[in-house]
């Protein structure tokens, strides 16, 4: 592995030295919570009957892994350990994030999927798709609405006609 | 021979109208989402699975195998073109093949890592055809706690041995592993981490987990950092082609490639990455034109793609003998088994020889048809490339909402959906990769069952994974794939530090 080209992220081995960063402890923090969480939940199933092994060992042991797993993630955050976000197809990690985007789609995807069964298929997914468009930056509205719609409704076509699948079609019942 | 004779009834059942049309519905499909970005391979099997439940078996697992073959042709397409790796093991093709797309050679790079492909495929079909019957043969015997041994193996491997942090990869792991104890255990009926919700007694259904980690997580990540301005993507006004020298280059880097690829693929050790390394490590010393390399050089092209598609025949070994998945498409391959009520592992190969051989028979085709269909149709595939990132996020999206809303028709998986699409934003965000917990997911309740069924064969001793020869082999190298890797780098630090 020596010879592998180097990583995206030259800066990688200095990031030891640089302080505590706090969402990286949360995340250590949050695992070791996530594991005691799932010790609590496991030592509440009973132990079954009639079984050498009952449905509780196998939790356990998942359970006091996680813990572990999160008190060591917590001990390298103190240290100053920091992850390095993901380097992928389409982004720049060299900018600052905007989680602002993230949360736009995230509440876009939840509306949609609320109102999804009364509203039918077609819109449901239409709002989701609008608030992604949105999100990544594109600014013609009425083009996002149009293709939204038309992929929507071909996609709800194409699932229910063509394969057979139920999907609701909401206030379109009777048209579709 | 038995292998050729089985091999030639599979050919028989590949080769219908019906199951060659949808091996080329998956090569093309797989192509597609190869070179898309924001797409891959895995995720686009857990999307079909759904739709595949009106399928015949065999047609929907020759369709799989498109999918996951021609993710890897189209992978390359856009790491040349593009030079943005989808995955990890596309990263060395994205090196040095963007550097001679900008040279001018992007035809010839494509052509080399296309060619590359097949033959690196079309040989690890072949040794798939021989080993796999071998291992099956012997795998059949093997005792419930070697499997569990085993499992722990993959588990290992795929979580801690390779990448970045063994740590990182391990917790991942441990999350997958939660997930799958969620719901009824089947052994007690028992109800496990419910939350008092009747939604959760049937467990989270793993395409749900799959589609949010990937599809959803990702947007959201590529949302948060998206590149700004258009991806300079190189034009490509030919088909892929090579001139007589790059053959003279390539062919030696393909064999090579191809060696060391499926070993990797095969044995369960880490998937496709570090043959990547290896096999540019290798033609780097070996070749004659050392300052090409980091500049576009064709052998750093070749070797490193044709050891990517080895290792993609190898991971099929394992999966197909022992039901034992190394890499996340192999992992949903193993769920879509489940689904048609199979277990993947030797005695698929008594039960269900059609099925299998026909699968193994539409690799062959299914490289011959991805051969034919990048070669010339190139620059279609890098046209792709260009549609604006907004609307197809947006797809992706939507696309994944149908898959997961059509399992149930329930909103609460949709919910589900959102929170492993924020699970999966923040796994990118803070480096945890996402397959170990994929494969912890779905290979989970098999652990678990393997585990139980071999303590209560012992009557709850604990020993018998040290007592029986082959769980103690096995349960040794995953101790020494657990604690080499970390001596190794902690060498490496002290002498590099």
């Amino acid at each position: 592995m020596q010879d592998a080209p180097p990583s995206p992220s030259p800066d990688a081995p200095t990031s030891t030295r640089r302080g505590v960063s706090v969402p990286d402890l949360l995340v250590a923090l949050g695992v070791t919570a996530l594991g005691v969480a799932l010790l609590v939940g496991s030592l509440q199933i009973p132990f079954g009957i009639n079984a050498v092994v009952g449905p509780r060992v196998f939790p356990l042991i998942v359970s006091v892994g996680m813990t572990v797993l999160g008190a060591l993630l917590t001990v390298n955050a103190l240290r100053g350990e920091r992850a390095e976000p993901a380097v992928e197809e389409d982004i720049d990690p060299t900018i600052p994030a905007h989680p602002g985007s993230a949360l736009l789609i995230l509440g876009g995807f939840l509306l949609g999927a609320v109102l999804l069964p009364s509203l039918g298929f077609v819109l449901g997914t239409s709002i989701m798709y609008f608030s992604v468009a949105y999100a990544f930056g594109e600014r013609r509205l009425l083009l996002i609405l149009g293709v939204a719609l038309a992929l929507s409704l071909v996609t709800y076509l194409l699932f229910t006609r063509g394969l057979g699948l139920a999907l609701p079609a909401g206030v379109f019942r009777g048209v579709l | 021979m038995e292998a050729l004779t089985a091999l030639f009834a599979g050919f028989e059942t590949a080769l219908t109208p019906i199951n060659l049309l949808w091996a080329l519905v998956g090569v093309t499909l797989g192509t597609l989402v190869g070179v898309l970005p924001g797409i891959g391979p895995a995720l686009t099997v857990a999307l079909l699975l759904p739709v595949t439940n009106q399928l015949e078996p065999v047609s929907a697992f020759i369709m799989f195998a498109g999918i996951y073959y021609g993710g890897m042709f189209g992978g390359s397409t856009t790491s040349i073109l593009l030079n943005t790796p989808g995955e990890s093991s596309s990263i060395i093709t994205a090196l040095e093949g963007n550097k001679m797309a900008r040279r001018g050679r992007g035809a010839a790079a494509l052509a080399t890592a296309a060619i590359g492909s097949f033959v690196a495929g079309t040989i690890g079909t072949m040794l798939l055809t021989f080993a796999a019957p071998a291992i099956a043969d012997v795998a059949v015997q093997i005792s419930a706690g070697a499997k569990f041994a085993l499992i722990l193996l993959a588990f290992v491997t795929v979580s801690a041995t390779f990448g970045g942090s063994p740590l990182r990869g391990l917790t991942s792991l441990a999350l997958g592993l939660a997930v799958g104890l969620i719901g009824t255990d089947l052994q007690s009926g028992q109800a496990r981490f419910t939350l008092g919700r009747p939604e959760l007694l049937d467990g989270i259904e793993f395409v749900t987990v799959v589609i949010g980690l990937f599809a959803i997580g990702e947007t959201l990540y590529v949302a948060s950092r998206l590149r700004q301005g258009k991806p300079s993507v190189i034009r490509l006004s030919e088909g892929a082609h090579m001139n007589r020298e790059d053959w003279r280059r390539s062919w030696k880097p393909w064999l090579r490639g191809t060696a060391l690829g499926f070993p990797f693929g095969a044995v369960p050790a880490g998937g496709a990455e570090i043959p990547t390394f290896l096999s540019y490590t290798l033609e780097k010393r070996l070749t004659k034109h050392p300052e090409e390399f980091g500049k576009g050089a064709i052998e750093g092209v070749a070797g490193p793609e044709a050891a990517n598609n080895a290792s993609a025949a190898g991971v099929l070994v394992p999966l197909l003998t022992l039901g034992l998945p190394t890499s996340a498409t192999a992992a949903i391959l193993l769920a879509a088994f489940q689904g048609y009520g199979l277990q993947p592992g030797p005695l698929l190969f008594v039960t269900n020889t059609e099925l299998v051989w026909g699968l193994i028979a539409s690799l062959y085709i299914g490289n011959v048809m991805l051969l034919a269909l990048n070669l010339p149709l190139a620059p279609v595939w890098a046209r792709l490339l260009l549609i604006p990132r907004p609307f197809l996020y947006a797809a992706i999206l939507v696309f994944s909402t149908v898959g997961v809303y059509s399992l149930n028709n329930s909103v609460f998986d949709l919910i589900m959906l959102a929170i492993f699409g924020v699970i999966g934003y923040g796994m990118r965000r803070f480096d945890f990769p996402v397959t170990p917990a994929i494969i912890g997911t779905i290979l989970g309740p098999t652990a678990e069952s393997q585990f139980r069924t071999a303590l209560q064969q012992s009557n709850g001793d604990f020993s018998i994974f040290a007592r029986q020869p082959l769980t103690a082999f096995i349960m040794i190298i995953v101790a020494l794939a657990l604690i080499v890797p970390q001596v190794i780098r902690m060498r490496a630090a002290r002498r590099g530090g």
